[in-house]
């Protein structure tokens, strides 16, 4: 950035003129309210004609496995065609490792499985969780506004449920978001009782806010830091228990028995480059997701390690995914400054009372849309509408007018409720309390995934599945708030069914990665370059002439 | 609507897959580790370092400052303070003399807080060397969320866990404190349990204890059963009446809540 | 709902005593750790009976632990640290004292205090390195509470405002070591002190003088090398049973623990309970006796009281 460009409050100087368009128009805004929400109708017009999803171009069919036939982005798609990092008998597969049960990913999900499967009777030390980066790297801990669950009298878990299948586009499957919502009051008891600290009002009482798509509020929030209270709390109950935990060991493939079981993992340590076969009578699947494969080039919310790993894992042993094409493009993605450019800006902030406004200052969109209306709403007044700010780097964005809610709930509020935004926008000297914050959408969730049943089941035996990496429970489009619950649920689903299939199963008699075999093939004759490789494992964010000039010496 | 997919693609290409060098205009010289690197200026320390071509493997995580993973400290040219900072949240400066902490090593005991009153005698049964502070006041300058680390010590040792979860509540865990601490302390791990010692003094709201118990007798068993039964149509035809017109999303905004968050809805 | 005793820690004026009289003076006190902790009884006692005497002890904002043990090192600049921050906290008030409770936070204050002001050189040091406080100028004086009601509440007060006579109560002060070495802080005469004595007077109370009132109780050899602690507190809980003693009265957390916890008690002798001072002055200026926590003592000092009607 040129450092001719005067900054005012952490702003260029040529955005302050939308900025006081902003402030005049505030009284009016608070007093009338934003547009009205729209009609599903409308809603369908908006996301055919300016959401990510529908613009033609970013999606192909799969041309082997499973879902054959199925459309996916590109670059999902590039990752699921794409050969083995190691194929069959490139290593040799003596066992290192045997354990009953095998984690692959250290989130909320992953964590709260290796729990529940020691509740469930599993001794620790016959649970190993093997992470790609620390235990804790996930999506899970960066997660912001809150969690939902259907506690309070006004609501029910009828009314959640309903709230998530209209969100999902009415394609949810029924049993198991009836899971999700049935079990999240649980949820929510058992994590108090571990000392997990919700926000409280003076009565004792949960405060729960609204979100987009909710007609109850029951969001609960620590703060600005829900899913990094819940995932330090269970993490430290993890690290009481005397579970197995391998760190930065990605797994680079599943292992199959010979009739088609998996029946453990390739693991490999990032650092030494060596690698360690672990053998389990269960896997349970906890990668995430892949926000890292910067989905139409758009910048993303996720952590380092996004990169859709699991996925590929699994489809390889024959795990049919759903939902695929959908891709969830958070509305509010910080647009300025530069450093911070695609952050989640928490829909909180929405609920809080913030309204998205233009560069006239004029509130343009319901701000609690479900969210891939919210974000296409925004594409549009940006790029159709042309009503938008456009950032020293050329990016484009509009408002979302953060000062209201010190209005709305009294001066200090943001600094209470929203403490990690409030602290990472005064790092670039921008105050949130008083000017508002620029935003664009940003690629943030992985809808669908590997299709799991209630209890965190897959089409493959031996293979469960938690979290963000699976798909179903949210249909086509999810709800804020229900990610961390979905993690929590079926992270403890899937320990406790894993846990109950580990007790009955018999130990693999060998592991193999004679599953590779045949997907190989269909890759060679689908004609896909065998320079393709997949799992990613990390992205790459070196600068182009430094690569250039690369020689791979050691 | 194909082209603006591309116009965003390509305005976002300096974060998707790295910063084009035609567009910088201004640089600045940052040490990594001792080695001088030009790199564009106003851009954080991590990109930096992935401009000048590491590709980390530790020290990268979530990237937006809540995993502690990027943890650095460095010096800028004719300062003598030693400083921290988070590589993903901070901007680089001229000069700036930088390495990284990914990992302080700390034994976390390991505790069933079904068995240890919620008190500080807990916290000074795990963590004795919590009476070994002397107020230097150190790790509160080494924190690079400005916490009041030593407060929360001294709360610590005093028992006042209230205070400590207050003081210690935005911590990321990234270990700058601990590793710059005379007496040794770990204080993210003291605060930690502090923390859950706190949470655990508070009961389960009555709320919610009566949801769980409603909903293990069963209470929304026949309402399920007749979602389930319904089709898609009819879910969706429901989903229009009840949420939106009778039940609760109402037509204006959501500001218009109570101060508790509860709408009439 | 929360515990009941966790908020007794955070017991400041407003919580649980009456309106401030109009002719009260205001003065900072240092509660140290103990006292928000294993010690609040006397923290309790000692605002209860203050703000009988008309006194309001407000406490010390942001304070931070004494250290304990002052450090005997010449250099050890950073073990100073601790007490002297406390100090800086009285000066951002503008006070010119500090009253403390706990004998060995009074010991460790009051000794750091006079070892910065000894050297400039010193001051300057720490000075420098806690460069995100105000500099502390030195003028603090460091006051223990039985000073302030000796030389500035008076004991002809003291006794006016008694509503509750002690009168037939056998009080054996224990100074232990704190109140009086080294002279540079001693509060009284280190071979014949009276200031409990007289205290105790006041109150209507019989001061039980014994011989071994200024010995020490063993203080930390009871973690490490407890059968030294418990020699002490032997010798000096016998001495004290021999002059005739009901109660013993204490001024320090770390003695009142060890006279408490090591007392041999044998069929020949029964225990003798160990109070905080703060506890009988309150209790004499007319303060409920429910209200200054004799319950939370280990040995109950309520049947010797109640034996003389005073709870």
């Amino acid at each position: 950035m040129p450092e001719e460009l005067k900054l005012i409050r952490g702003y260029p100087e040529y955005m302050l003129e939308s900025i006081e368009r902003v402030e005049e128009s505030r009284p009016r805004r608070l007093e009338e309210g934003p547009p009205p929400s729209m009609t599903l109708e409308e809603r369908k017009r908006l996301l055919e004609r300016y959401h990510p999803d529908y613009a033609p171009g970013g999606k192909r069919a799969l041309k082997v496995g499973p879902n054959k036939g199925d459309v996916a982005p590109n670059e999902v798609a590039d990752l699921l065609e794409a050969y083995p990092l190691v194929e069959p008998g490139e290593v040799a597969l003596h066992v290192d490792i045997d354990v009953d049960i095998l984690i692959l990913g250290g989130g909320l999900a992953g964590t709260m499985a290796a729990i529940w499967a020691s509740e469930r009777g599993i001794p620790p030390d016959r649970i190993l969780l093997a992470t790609k980066l620390r235990h804790g790297d996930s999506n899970s801990i960066m997660a912001q506004g809150g969690t939902q669950a259907a506690d309070k009298p006004y609501d029910s878990p009828a009314i959640h449920f309903l709230d998530a299948y209209g969100g999902g586009h009415f394609t949810n499957k029924p049993d198991v978001l009836r899971a999700l919502v049935e079990d999240a009051p649980f949820i929510m008891k058992w994590l108090t009782e571990l000392g997990c600290l919700f926000d409280r009002d003076e009565n004792g009482e949960f405060i729960e806010d609204w979100g987009g798509g909710t007609s109850r509020p029951r969001m609960h929030a620590a703060r600005d830091y829900t899913g990094m209270e819940e995932l330090r709390v269970i993490r430290d109950e993890f690290r009481s228990r005397g579970f197995g935990l391998l760190e930065f060991y990605p797994a680079v493939e599943l292992l199959t028995d010979p009739k088609g079981r998996v029946a453990g993992a390739v693991l490999w340590n990032m650092e030494t480059d060596e690698y360690k076969v672990v053998r389990a009578k269960a896997v349970i699947l906890a990668t995430g997701g892949f926000g890292r494969l910067h989905i139409r080039g758009f910048p993303t919310t996720n952590h380092y390690g996004a990169t859709a790993d699991g996925l590929v894992l699994a489809y390889r042993a024959g795990a049919v995914m759903r939902d695929l094409d959908t891709v969830q493009y958070h509305p509010t993605g910080a647009a300025y400054p530069q450093q911070i450019v695609g952050l989640l800006i928490t829909e909180k902030v929405r609920g809080l009372g913030a309204q998205v406004v233009n560069d006239q200052g004029e509130a343009f969109v319901f701000p609690l849309e479900p969210r891939d209306v919210e974000a296409a709403a925004i594409i549009r007044e940006c790029y159709d509408r042309e009503r938008c700010l456009v950032t020293p780097t050329g990016l484009r964005g509009v408002w979302l007018d953060s000062p209201m809610i010190e209005e709305i709930h009294g001066k200090g509020t943001i600094e209470k409720r929203l403490p990690a935004m409030y602290r990472m926008y005064q790092r670039f000297g921008i105050d949130m309390s008083r000017d508002p914050i620029l935003v664009f959408p940003t690629l943030h969730y992985q809808n669908g995934g590997v299709e799991t049943d209630p209890w965190g089941r897959t089409n493959v035996e031996g293979l469960f599945v938690a979290g963000e990496v699976t798909g179903g429970v949210h249909g086509k489009n999810r709800l804020m708030g229900n990610s961390t619950l979905d993690c929590l649920v079926f992270g403890r689903r899937a320990g406790l069914a894993a846990a109950d299939y580990v007790k009955e199963a018999e130990p693999p008699e060998k592991v193999t990665l004679d599953h590779l075999e045949g997907f190989i093939k269909e890759l060679q004759d689908a004609g896909i370059p065998r320079e393709r490789r997949s799992p990613m494992l990390l992205p790459d964010y070196r600068g182009k002439r430094v690569l250039a000039r690369t020689i791979d010496l050691l | 609507m194909p082209e603006i997919m591309d116009r965003i693609k390509e305005a976002n290409q300096a974060v998707t897959t790295g910063l084009d060098d035609s567009t910088i205009k201004h640089w600045v010289t940052v040490y990594i580790m001792g080695k001088g690197y030009r790199v564009p200026a106003d851009i954080t320390i991590m990109q930096a370092m992935e401009y000048a071509g590491y590709r980390f493997v530790r020290g990268a995580g979530c990237r937006a400052g809540f995993c502690g993973a990027c943890a650095t400290v460095y010096r800028t040219a004719g300062d003598w303070r030693l400083k921290t900072a988070l590589a993903c949240q901070t901007r680089v400066e001229d000069g700036m003399y930088l390495v990284q902490i990914p990992f302080t090593p700390a034994e976390k005991p390991t505790y069933d807080l079904e068995k240890e009153p919620p008190d500080g005698t807990t916290l000074l049964k795990y963590f004795p060397e919590v009476a070994r502070c002397v107020a230097c006041n150190t790790c509160t300058k080494a924190c690079p969320q400005d916490l009041e680390m030593m407060d929360a010590i001294q709360a610590a040792l005093r028992g006042d866990l209230e205070e400590v979860t207050e003081l210690s509540f935005d911590c990321i865990q990234c270990g700058l404190c601990a590793m710059r601490c005379p007496a040794e302390i770990t204080h993210y791990h003291v605060t930690q349990l502090a923390r859950r010692l706190y949470g655990r003094t508070l009961s389960v709201p009555q709320h919610v204890l009566d949801r769980v118990a409603e909903i293990e007798a069963g209470k929304y068993e026949d309402e399920f059963q007749r979602l389930m039964s319904m089709s898609r149509e009819e879910l969706e035809e429901l989903y229009r009446t009840e949420q939106r017109e009778k039940g609760g999303l109402k037509s204006r905004d959501a500001s218009r809540v109570t101060r508790n968050g509860q709408g009439e809805g | 709902m929360p515990d009941d005793t966790r908020h007794a820690s955070r017991v400041t004026r407003h919580d649980t005593l009456s309106p401030i009289t109009h002719h009260s003076s205001r003065i900072p006190y240092f509660p140290g750790c103990a006292l928000k902790d294993q010690a609040r009884a006397f923290e309790r006692s000692a605002q209860l009976a203050m703000q009988a005497l008309g006194w309001e002890l407000f406490e010390l904002p942001r304070w931070n632990c004494c250290g304990t043990v002052y450090s005997l090192a010449s250099d050890d600049l950073m073990r100073h640290l601790g007490p002297v921050r406390n100090l800086v906290r009285a000066q951002e008030l503008g006070e010119g004292r500090l009253v403390a409770l706990c004998a060995m936070c009074y010991n460790t204050l009051a000794r750091s205090s006079r070892f910065v002001e000894a050297d400039p050189e010193r001051l300057r040091r720490i000075n420098a390195f806690m460069d995100e406080e105000p500099d502390y100028r030195g003028g603090v004086e460091v006051v223990h509470l039985l000073q302030l009601l000796r030389d500035e509440v008076g004991y002809g007060e003291i006794e006016a405002k008694v509503a509750r006579s002690l009168e037939g109560v056998r009080v054996a002060p224990y100074y232990g070591c704190m109140l009086l070495r080294p002279r540079e802080v001693g509060i009284d005469d280190p071979d014949s002190p009276e200031v409990m004595e007289e205290l105790l007077s006041s109150l209507g109370a019989e001061p039980v003088e014994f011989p071994q009132r200024a010995e020490c109780c063993g203080a930390y050899q009871a973690v490490s090398r407890p059968e030294i602690a418990r020699g002490r507190v032997q010798e000096i809980v016998s001495s004290a049973r021999r002059a005739g003693a009901e109660l013993i009265a204490t001024s320090c957390p770390l003695c009142q623990f060890n006279l408490e916890t090591h007392q041999n008690v044998t069929h020949h002798s029964s225990p003798i309970a160990v109070v905080y001072f703060t506890q009988l002055l309150a209790l004499a200026l007319g303060v409920p006796g429910d209200q200054l926590g004799f319950e939370l003592l280990r040995l109950d000092p309520r049947p010797v009281l109640s034996k003389k009607e005073l709870v």
